[in-house]
């Protein structure tokens, strides 16, 4: 799993690649850190080279959701695999969190 | 049949979902594959987390095919712990009222057709089958 974030001004553009699961959750959290802690801020995450998230995964993707809602941010993901967005469709979080 | 037993499991995570995954049982297919990993992580997960309190116990896991359905079973002797008790999550909520976290057997629910759960002879007995090779 690795996570690349290119941030310029309140634009962070953030590639997403390989898989997030069990093993690496913690990292995942610690990556996302900086995203964590922004406001105002416009994220688009390239997820085409994610190629699994389990719940661990999910957990953070919700809180990353919450957060830019009450920073007065935004989130998208995009390009993301049809096994993963499944995974994304069954827990309702396509619903709940921009896709394209 | 294809079966191991791990002892003590507090670490063992991932090694018991690759034992699991090498099995001659799980089908080649991509998808299938996406799926069965999936459905056994989130079990596993939860097994090596709260079964035992200090994960000093066992695990034992085994898979078989049979008329195309692929079975995969989890026997432990933690705490007698039923996971189809828990409710399925209300996937309608907003992002607002969602509450972060337990997904983790409902996704399993999801992935595979089946998981039954009895607690057995003082151990949690939990086996989960999905259809691999169409009737």
């Amino acid at each position: 799993m690795n996570v690349t974030i290119n941030q310029e001004g309140n634009k962070y553009n953030v590639i997403l690649e390989g898989r997030v699961d069990t093993s690496n959750a913690a990292q995942f959290e610690q990556d996302l850190k900086p995203l964590m802690e922004s406001s105002n801020a416009e994220i688009q995450i390239d997820c085409s080279g994610m190629t699994y998230t389990s719940s661990q995964g999910l957990r953070y993707f919700l809180m990353l959701q919450k957060h830019v809602m009450s920073h007065k941010g935004s989130l998208v993901l995009c390009n993301m695999q049809p096994q993963v967005k499944e995974v994304f469709d069954i827990t309702g979080f396509s619903n709940i969190i921009k896709i394209v | 049949m294809y079966s191991k037993r791990f002892e003590p499991i507090g670490d063992k995570c991932h090694e018991i979902i690759e034992y699991v995954m090498a099995s001659p049982d799980i089908p080649s297919q991509d998808d299938l594959i996406f799926k069965i990993r999936l459905s056994i992580e989130e079990v596993i997960e939860n097994i090596v987390q709260y079964a035992y309190e200090n994960g000093s116990g066992f695990l034992e896991v085994s898979t078989k095919q049979e008329d195309g359905v692929l079975y995969i079973n989890f026997t432990d002797a933690g705490t007698p712990f039923n996971p189809l008790d828990k409710p399925d999550p209300d996937i309608s909520l907003s992002a607002e009222d969602r509450p972060i976290g337990g997904l983790g057997i409902f996704i399993s629910k999801q992935m595979m057709d089946k998981i039954e759960y009895e607690y057995k002879d003082g151990c949690n007995v939990l086996t989960m089958s999905k259809r691999v090779i169409p009737a």
